[in-house]
């Protein structure tokens, strides 16, 4: 069979379609990670042992089992319980949670390398607890921590394709569905496969770009 | 009548995928290995327009979804090149050449972390260069990769289960099996769930013990 990209031309408004559905459910689901990761990060790194305990446990768990498991466990397991949501917000719900365990990982890390003498300098200030966190913790934090972020979003965007096994038509789920419509599958998912590459790549690109220029005055060799 | 109860027989198809699951994802780590290896070595050996092409299929294969992948190679390549893909040997393929994209990475970093002097000062002895790879660069360059490839180890066995998704009888396709038959997905999901997560820590375990073996000799012995 001849390798013809041209069939693919009618499609692609369905695909695009799709793409903004991907687009929609990763950026809820950076949100959300964000949002889940700060605060598990935090409990993380706190003085209180259950806290911690409690959010080592969660990362432990949701790191170690399967998206894809994960994924069926809320999609089958809610309405079960008399949950019942579509497929969109449980796939958001699921990425953000699975998320946000890498995420707080990072933030972690990003706290955990703070110079302790900071953190003493704020304390002898009389800052307040919560001050020293938002106003000197996150900051150094976040700052470093942009460049292991990003690479954590960028997985998320590629896990986001396991959403099409749950009938939700992003962009691999359209992608399925041109596929079993022109009985093209090489081309469909040879195009797909460039597209997520170059996406992810220009993703990865831009984050290298933000993480040098929030860390411009940084000494060098530290950016 | 319907069969919505379990029988014993269940824990045995249970095991049954844990065992597919389990011997695809050893399958395809060695294969993996040798195949990012051999990329590593034609990198450092910096062998022209092999070496670029490597860097290259490595980055695409980095970069966009397992799940495209698996359908690229088990709806694409029988489509195009017309030959017949069972879903395991789809799996296989996909999976190796996934791992090996990352192992890679990880070869690179470590053939780079032996220091260029001991290079040359091999060199000054005479050694041949696959001497030199075999007995000055791979020793130390295994003990540095070890606790990343751990890490990606513990992350390739839940991209197994993917391969579920082409109709390959591992453990996430048993638990939806039992999860249609019983309609209890709590308790499918969650028994799949830890039969993944004991082998995550099964993989992780190994490999702690594996990197203690191989930096024996730069261990504190006592006085």
């Amino acid at each position: 069979m001849k390798f013809d990209l041209s069939i693919l031309a009618k499609h692609i408004p369905f695909l695009l379609e799709g793409a903004w559905l991907t687009l929609q459910a990763c950026t809820l689901a950076v949100i959300g990670s964000l949002v889940l990761g700060l605060a598990v990060g935090a409990m993380r790194t706190s003085a209180s042992p259950l806290l911690n305990r409690l959010a080592a446990v969660y990362v432990d768990i949701f790191r170690n089992i399967p998206f894809i498991v994960q994924l069926f466990f809320f999609y089958f397991g809610l309405p079960e319980i008399g949950i019942y949501i579509d497929a969109f917000t449980t796939g958001v719900v699921a990425l953000s949670i699975a998320g946000g365990a890498f995420t707080s990982d990072v933030i972690r890390s990003g706290i955990l390398a703070i110079d302790p003498g900071v953190i003493e300098a704020a304390q002898v200030s009389g800052l307040k607890k919560s001050t020293i966190f938002r106003r000197i913790i996150l900051p150094i934090a976040l700052r470093a921590s942009i460049r292991p972020l990003g690479s954590v979003f960028v997985n998320l965007i590629l896990t986001s394709s396991i959403l099409s096994t749950i009938t939700l038509n992003e962009l691999t789920g359209s992608a399925k569905i041109v596929a079993s419509n022109t009985f093209r599958p090489f081309e469909v998912y040879f195009v797909l496969l460039v597209a997520y590459a170059a996406l992810t790549y220009t993703v990865s690109i831009l984050i290298g770009m933000l993480h040098r220029h929030l860390n411009r005055h940084q000494a060098e060799g530290a950016v | 009548m319907r069969y919505g109860d379990f029988t014993p027989f269940d824990i045995v198809l249970l095991l049954q995928g844990l065992g597919v699951s389990l011997a695809l994802f050893v399958s395809t780590t060695l294969i993996g290995l040798v195949i990012g290896t051999a990329w590593a070595v034609i990198r450092f050996y910096r062998v022209p327009v092999l070496a670029q092409i490597v860097a290259f299929i490595a980055e695409l294969l980095k970069n966009s979804p397992v799940l495209v992948q698996l359908f690229l190679v088990f709806f694409g390549l029988p489509a195009f090149l017309k030959i017949n893909v069972t879903p395991t040997e789809a799996a296989v393929i996909t999976l190796s050449g996934n791992s090996a994209a990352f192992i890679y990475v990880i070869a690179v970093s470590a053939i780079e972390s032996v220091g260029r002097d001991q290079i040359e000062a091999a060199r000054v002895f005479g050694l041949t260069r696959w001497q030199i790879l075999r007995r000055v660069i791979a020793p130390q360059a295994a003990a540095f990769a070890i606790g990343p490839l751990t890490g990606l180890l513990v992350n390739q066995l839940q991209v197994t289960s993917l391969i579920s998704v082409i109709g390959v009888m591992d453990l996430t396709k048993v638990g939806n099996i039992l999860n249609l038959r019983t309609l209890k997905p709590f308790i499918v999901w969650t028994a799949v769930g830890a039969l993944y997560y004991l082998t995550a820590k099964l993989v992780a375990y190994a490999g702690g013990r594996f990197e203690k073996r191989l930096r024996a000799h730069t261990a504190w012995r006592g006085l």
